[in-house]
């Protein structure tokens, strides 16, 4: 399947910035399961300085100083990306979790993708008993590590209410998880937090999810939003299969990769610091058009919506 | 009887006192059972050097001894050296022992190749995880006894290092165990501490006791730090560069220390504020604008160096430093990530990696560690889970239990023990099983005797071109425990120097340059904005203390005056409370109090803002965070100076007390001001430190002369004016026909020969901007220099007889924007550095 993405970033402040620099990860991953045919960002005011290098977990990151006093600044990307990703074929289920946990522990890669930075806690994903006594229940000795991380991803799907107003951006697991609420963000890092508690490789994956509009219905622009999930390492054999808690999927065709990471804070989509002493505001309009809609991109029309799936 | 150590030292003492002494010290003395001991090795001997230091120290008559090393720690605590335990304001003593650690050259030398060993072991580790990572995809190191590391910084991987060496200073702390032999205990790489107090600990020490210690060739420890020095600049690619000393700042724990070394070594301290990367080149913040750093030689741990792509909630880091190392632009030392060597999961690794990569068994083993994460270790561990103890493979974060080091089982509460027991079953990736190690004693003296105390050994390597150059001595730690166990080890210990006794007599060496290398300079760079803003209001906040000063006198002397009629005491006492209210010093509801609670109160009440001892306080911390560009003399008097204003605050004071108390601090401000003009370089330093005592006098004066000299002023009030403001004598001399309004306004306001006029504060602050340096070359004056020569011309003109209230207050909001303007231009919160916010939120 192909994807014409969209992703707009607005920044308001209430008095002029004079300096801005920024860390952008917004450039789809590239790799075995995803080709990125073109990809563009375009920043307004211009910046004086653009740079872009190979981010520690493989993302691609453009760094980028704005130095011209502004009062709003406009981050867009763009990109084309042909997903290849098949769905994990029935009864590929993998080893017994608690195999997967000493082939990871045993892992004799430094490489970006290894097992082994991906078991030990994070401060987005503590490890907290409660969590983990959460997960153990799916995790009977003995299992299939791909059967008992779908249980859970299925049970939080069940369990937990999608809620954009019970957290932010910057809450940790377990508060998310004592309120049993949050978005797509919390759902993936307690379900890592949990993962890591029982010593499995798990990662935060930052990307799109495609939507289906309503029966009948034309898909809204810009009311797409950015998405994340799971990624847990399942043994030599099967390798990174993605999870995605918040729909109880097992990632396929429909998931765009941005950037996998221990954490949020890892491939957060946008960082950095600017000098300016006013207030801001953000808004973020995201557009995830599959390949064969004639739908175009060009319409200005845009929606402004919530961007944490 | 002669009690020269020196003498006594050569020949046995023949003095019948000190031989008792002697005797009864070392029949007294008690090691441990269970433990070696440095003054009592098993053959029973007592070790040479060990006798002819208590030899020497016996040959002191009864209580010198005591009394030189009590002058000598006396002088330290004055200087302020101690360490603050995060959180906490106040500093603690920090405790030295008067004993040094004596270690004989022979057995130094073994240390010295062990450490010199591993040292080069750590750095080939380090070269190969952040390089081509052939240990791990070997075989020889699991990734994930890496990986579990805060301070394994994936981003440095494949990074080239500007000046190419990880490490330039390493410490490994070292202890005796029970076979006689030194042991490692654990590893310091990411930024090591305490060299500082080695340094300051050698001082007190060669202080107290000169002749002992120049006659037992201990060696020096200047030539390391030279090395050292030497080795940071040679790493950078400029020939003279600016080094850095990367500090959390003043509420380290270890901020004495840094301070300390930056004034020691010459570098310039700085905070994460004071930094800021443009185009991957690393610059300070300075009043001449930005100046390039070479070298930042860090105490802040990695993961806060850089809130662009570490820990992006640091305040303490300078955003994109990653990305000046990446592009060459500053050489970073220990390099980010160096840290992850510390972490106890590499210690059951280590002896193997020596044979590997230096082909050679370590010289120097470590605990004994075996790492949970493989399956056999693990076994180990459980079959021995009782005599092993416990600890947290990558620090202390993996369980409660063993948050602050290694723990036995036994000594844990059930609870704790089965939560540990749990937590292992589940990550047994986070936790190490260690051999319990059993520490060495040394002599220290408590209560009048020589008693055995556990100790810890830190010794220092720095890098050169060709190896590791290892410190002649370091900071030892002594317990205060009777547990020779390393894990008890806490908090409560004491430290002491480390004596290295050469078998030659040593060279007196000093961290002078070599004659041929040294070039004359006069000016050491430029000040950086955060100094300028502290020196600056250091001088704002000691000329309020004064002028504050100056109104509690009055108010005593007035109460003290038995002619009534010369003074019309109701109304003058309600001026001078009226300017303490207005000044700060006290709440206006105290103003019914007493007179003599209210002077009392403007004195001492740490609550009030205005007060003497608050703005005493506020200059004290001005001062601390800059602690290495002031004198030892004058930090001393300033601490002295806060600390009596403190305790004398629990008397209740009479009008005559009140007038002495008042008087002895003016006296102490005096004196630090004097101090600032006798002894301060006549640099950018000096200026903003006077530029903020002159804008705050200026300010004052113009106050009250708007309060004393109005339209309906009486002689008493001008009288007051003259006082308040120390120009009582000057106007006397000058106008014998007695007091009246024009004149002293005239004094106050406009007399540019008057040190305490507005007129005199202008000029001076004219010739102070003068000297500052200047951001463009386009010969435009800066806003500063802008506003001051209109102020100046003002003053100049005015006439006495037309200055009236609105005038003064005229003069003065020129001085408040003049005071604006400078923090703009020159300070770190002016108009050119904004403070830095978080770019994020939705994403």
């Amino acid at each position: 399947m192909n994807y014409k993405l969209r992703h707009v970033t607005t920044y308001r402040y209430s008095k002029a910035v004079t300096f801005a620099r920024c860390a952008l990860r917004l450039t789809p991953q590239q790799g075995p399961d995803q080709t990125v045919l073109t990809s563009s960002i375009t920043i307004t005011p211009p910046p004086s300085r653009l740079q872009e290098r190979i981010g520690q977990f493989g993302e691609r990151v453009v760094t980028a100083i704005i130095d011209t006093p502004h009062r709003e600044l406009r981050i867009e990307a763009r990109s084309d990306v042909a997903v290849h990703r098949a769905s994990l074929l029935p009864g590929f289920t993998g080893a017994s979790w608690d195999c997967v946990r000493e082939e990871a522990a045993a892992s004799v890669s430094l490489d970006m993708i290894s097992p082994a930075h991906f078991i030990y806690p994070t401060a987005m994903t503590r490890l907290n008993p409660a969590i983990t006594a959460y997960v153990t229940e799916c995790f009977q000795p003995g299992r299939s590590v791909v059967e008992a991380a779908h249980a859970l991803s299925c049970r939080i799907k069940a369990e937990f209410t999608y809620d954009p107003d019970a957290t932010l951006v910057s809450t940790p697991a377990i508060h998310a998880f004592k309120a049993r609420r949050g978005v797509c963000q919390d759902f993936a890092h307690i379900m890592i937090s949990g993962l890591r508690g029982l010593g499995l490789p798990a990662a935060y994956v930052s990307g799109y999810l495609r939507t289906i509009p309503p029966p009948g219905k034309p898909r809204l622009e810009g009311a797409d939003a950015t998405h994340a999930w799971v990624d847990l390492w399942c043994g030599k054999a099967l390798g990174w299969v993605g999870f995605d808690p918040t729909n109880a999927l097992i990632v396929a065709g429909d998931h765009v990769v941005l950037a996998v990471g221990r954490d949020y804070a890892d491939v957060a989509p946008m960082g950095g610091v600017v000098l300016g002493p006013g207030d801001q505001t953000i808004e973020v309009a995201v557009d995830v058009v599959p390949g064969n809609e004639t739908q175009t991109l060009e319409d200005e029309a845009w929606r402004w919506a919530r961007s944490r799936a | 009887m002669d009690a020269d150590p020196q003498t006594a030292d050569l020949a046995p003492s023949h003095d019948d006192a000190a031989s008792a002494r002697l005797k009864g010290w070392l029949e007294d003395y008690r090691p441990f059972t269970d433990a070696p001991d440095e003054l009592a090795p098993p053959d029973g001997s007592t070790p040479e050097p060990w006798l002819r230091f208590l030899r020497a120290v016996a040959a002191y008559p009864e209580g010198e001894f005591a009394e030189r090393f009590a002058l000598a720690t006396r002088h330290i605590r004055d200087a302020g050296v101690s360490h603050r335990i995060y959180g906490e304001d106040s500093e603690r003593i920090w405790p030295l022992s008067p004993m040094p650690l004596i270690l004989a050259e022979k057995e130094w030398t073994e240390i010295a190749a062990g450490v010199e060993q591993r040292a080069t072991l750590l750095e080939a580790v380090l070269n190969d995880l952040y390089g081509e990572g052939r240990l791990v995809s070997d075989g020889h190191l699991p990734a994930a006894a890496v990986t579990g590391s805060d301070d394994f910084v994936r981003a440095m991987r494949g990074v080239k290092l500007p000046g190419g060496k990880p490490m330039h200073l390493y410490a490994a702390d070292l202890g005796r165990g029970p076979d006689g032999r030194w042991w490692v205990l654990g590893d310091r790489t990411q930024a090591p501490s305490g060299a500082g107090y080695a340094l300051e600990n050698r001082m007190v020490l060669s202080r107290a006791f000169p002749h002992l210690y120049n006659a037992m060739n201990v060696e020096r420890l200047a030539p390391f730090f030279s090395d050292f020095r030497a080795n940071l600049t040679a790493a950078a690619s400029r020939t003279d560069p600016r080094i850095c000393l990367l500090t959390p700042g003043p509420f380290s724990e270890s901020y004495f220390e840094q301070a300390h070394l930056a004034r020691y070594l010459g570098f310039l301290l700085v905070e994460g504020d004071d930094l800021v990367v443009r185009d991957g080149v690393v610059y300070v913040r300075t009043i001449a604008g930005l100046k390039r750093a070479d070298v930042i030689w860090r105490r802040v741990d990695a993961d806060f160096i850089d809130p662009m792509e570490l820990n992006s909630s640091s305040h303490l880091g300078v955003p994109a430093l990653l990305e000046a190392i990446r592009a060459g632009g500053a050489v970073v030392s220990n390099m980010p990530g160096s840290g992850v060597m510390e972490s106890n999961a590499l210690l059951s690794f280590l002896p193997a990696l020596s044979r590997r990569l230096l082909g050679e068994a370590l010289k120097l083993s470590n605990v004994a560690t075996w790492w949970c994460g493989q399956p056999a270790e693990r076994e180990l561990v459980e079959r021995n889970i009782d005599t092993l103890a416990i600890a947290g493979a990558f620090g202390g974060k993996a369980h409660l239990a063993v948050a602050r080091g290694p723990r036995l089982l036994a000594d844990l509460s059930p609870d704790e023990r089965s939560a540990l027991r749990v937590a292992m079953h589940e990550r047994p990736v986070d936790f190490v099983g260690q051999e319990v190690v059993r520490l060495s004693t040394t002599p220290t003296i408590r209560d009048g005797k020589l008693q055995p105390s556990p100790f810890i050994l830190r010794v220092y390597a720095a890098r050169t071109e060709d190896g590791w150059r290892i410190m002649p001595g370091g900071f030892c730690r002594i317990s205060d425990q009777k547990d020779a166990r390393a894990l008890s080890m806490g908090a409560g210990a004491q430290a002491s120097d480390v004596w290295v006794i050469a078998e030659k007599p040593v060279e007196k060496i000093s961290l002078l340059a070599q004659r041929d290398g040294a070039r004359v300079r006069r000016i050491t760079g430029n000040l950086p904005s955060r100094a300028a803003d502290n020196l600056f209001w250091l001088g704002r906040y000691l000329e309020r203390a004064e002028s504050t000063l100056r109104v509690v006198r009055s108010l005593c002397t007035s109460l003290m005056d038995p002619d009534a009629a010369t003074h019309s005491a109701g109304e003058t006492l309600d001026k001078l409370k009226g300017l303490l209210v207005d000044s700060g010093a006290v709440e206006e509801q105290s103003l019914g109090h007493r007179v003599t609670d209210v002077a009392q109160a403007a004195l001492y009440d740490e609550e009030a803002y205005g007060s003497v001892v608050s703005q005493v306080r506020s200059a004290r911390r001005a001062a601390a965070s800059m602690r290495e560009r002031l004198s030892e003399d004058f930090w001393k008097r300033l601490l002295s100076l806060e600390a009596r204003l403190k305790e004398e605050k629990q008397i209740r004071m009479s009008e005559s007390a009140g007038l002495e108390q008042a008087e002895t601090a003016l006296q102490d401000l005096s004196t630090l001001s004097g101090l600032t003009q006798e002894n301060m370089n006549r640099v950018a330093g000096w200026r903003f430190l006077d530029m903020g005592r002159r804008i705050e006098r200026g300010i004052n004066t113009s106050r009250l002369m708007r309060k004393l000299a109005d339209e309906d002023a009486t002689i008493d009030d001008l009288d007051l004016l003259l006082d308040l403001i120390d120009s009582q004598i000057t106007y006397r001399s000058r106008y014998l026909e007695g007091i009246s309004l024009t004149p002293v306004r005239d004094l106050v306001m406009l007399d540019p020969y008057n040190p305490r006029s507005v007129a005199f504060q202008v000029i001076t602050l004219k010739a102070h901007i003068a000297a500052l340096p200047v951001l463009q070359d386009d010969g435009m004056p800066e806003e500063p220099t802008r506003l001051l020569t209109r102020l100046a011309c003002q003053v100049e003109v005015q006439g006495a007889a037309a200055l009236d209230g609105p005038q003064a207050r005229a003069f003065e909001h020129m001085l408040l924007d003049l005071s604006d303007s400078i923090t703009d231009r020159y300070f770190l919160q002016g108009a050119n550095a904004t403070p830095t916010k978080k770019l994020g939120g939705l994403a």
